[in-house]
């Protein structure tokens, strides 16, 4: 983060904001991790394993 | 074990964070899926490109990506509307109905640019750092950490009220200095 501290001439001024060690607040951060674990504890549905196992199978063949 | 029986075990490790990454793109679960198939048969086409050592997830996040946009272009070709009759339907944005609860962080994600939604996600979410971000983006560092001011700008500015109240404290960051925005003086009556 301070390596980048050099602003470049393109770009809009939001990014002097960006620059802020802790650009995104820790209650929107964890919402978004939650959010986003919540989909990754979902069972994986059948079709992505039939899908690898045809893929699997085609590279065996090969 | 052959190398590529190691790509598709690491490719099938990945798909939880494909179908979250997916989704929190397009906003549909079922689209998503849809996504992830398409990134994955495309990975396993393209898998003599991916350089072993690499980051797998990045590449498939790029490679997921790019079938959003290309997803994203042929629709809005499908509702090409030559004659502007739905255009000011569509153009109805949904503003005064802005303040959203906070559980509907989905719903305000999807209110984001997608270029600022997909720079959020991708740092917040995902895990990857600021430059694995860049190049799954194909942008500089700089305009993904602006994507994301932006980003959490719109975002503070939709939940940042409930936000205060659910989790108790008063919303950090750019609204903290603004006195007594939300809050109800104690002392003032």
């Amino acid at each position: 983060m301070v390596m980048s501290e050099k602003i470049k001439p393109g770009e809009p001024p939001e990014s002097a904001a960006a620059n802020s060690s802790e650009p995104v607040p820790d209650w929107l951060t964890s919402r978004l991790r939650r959010m986003f674990s919540d989909v990754m504890d979902e069972p994986v549905p059948d079709e992505f394993k039939a899908l690898l196992k045809q893929l699997e199978d085609k590279e065996r063949g090969s | 074990m052959t190398g590529h029986d190691n790509f598709l075990d690491q490719v099938t490790a990945l798909l939880p964070a494909l179908r979250a990454f997916g989704r929190s793109l397009c906003g549909d679960p079922a689209r998503a899926d849809d996504l992830v198939q398409d990134t994955v048969l495309k990975a396993w086409t393209n898998r003599e490109q991916f350089q072993s050592g690499s980051n797998l997830k990045a590449w498939l996040f790029t490679i997921l990506r790019n079938c959003y946009y290309s997803e994203l272009r042929h629709r809005k070709f499908e509702i090409e509307d030559p004659d502007g009759v739905c255009a000011g339907q569509v153009a109805i944005a949904p503003d005064h109905d802005a303040k959203l609860h906070l559980r509907d962080l989905s719903r305000a994600l999807q209110q984001l640019p997608v270029d600022q939604r997909e720079a959020l996600i991708l740092v917040c979410a995902t895990g990857l750092s600021y430059e694995e971000a860049a190049d799954v983006c194909q942008v500089a560092v700089g305009t993904i950490k602006s994507r994301i001011a932006r980003a959490r700008d719109r975002l503070v500015e939709l939940l940042g009220d409930d936000a205060a109240l659910v989790t108790g404290h008063p919303v950090v960051g750019a609204l903290a200095d603004t006195e007594g925005a939300t809050e109800p003086r104690s002392g003032g009556l």
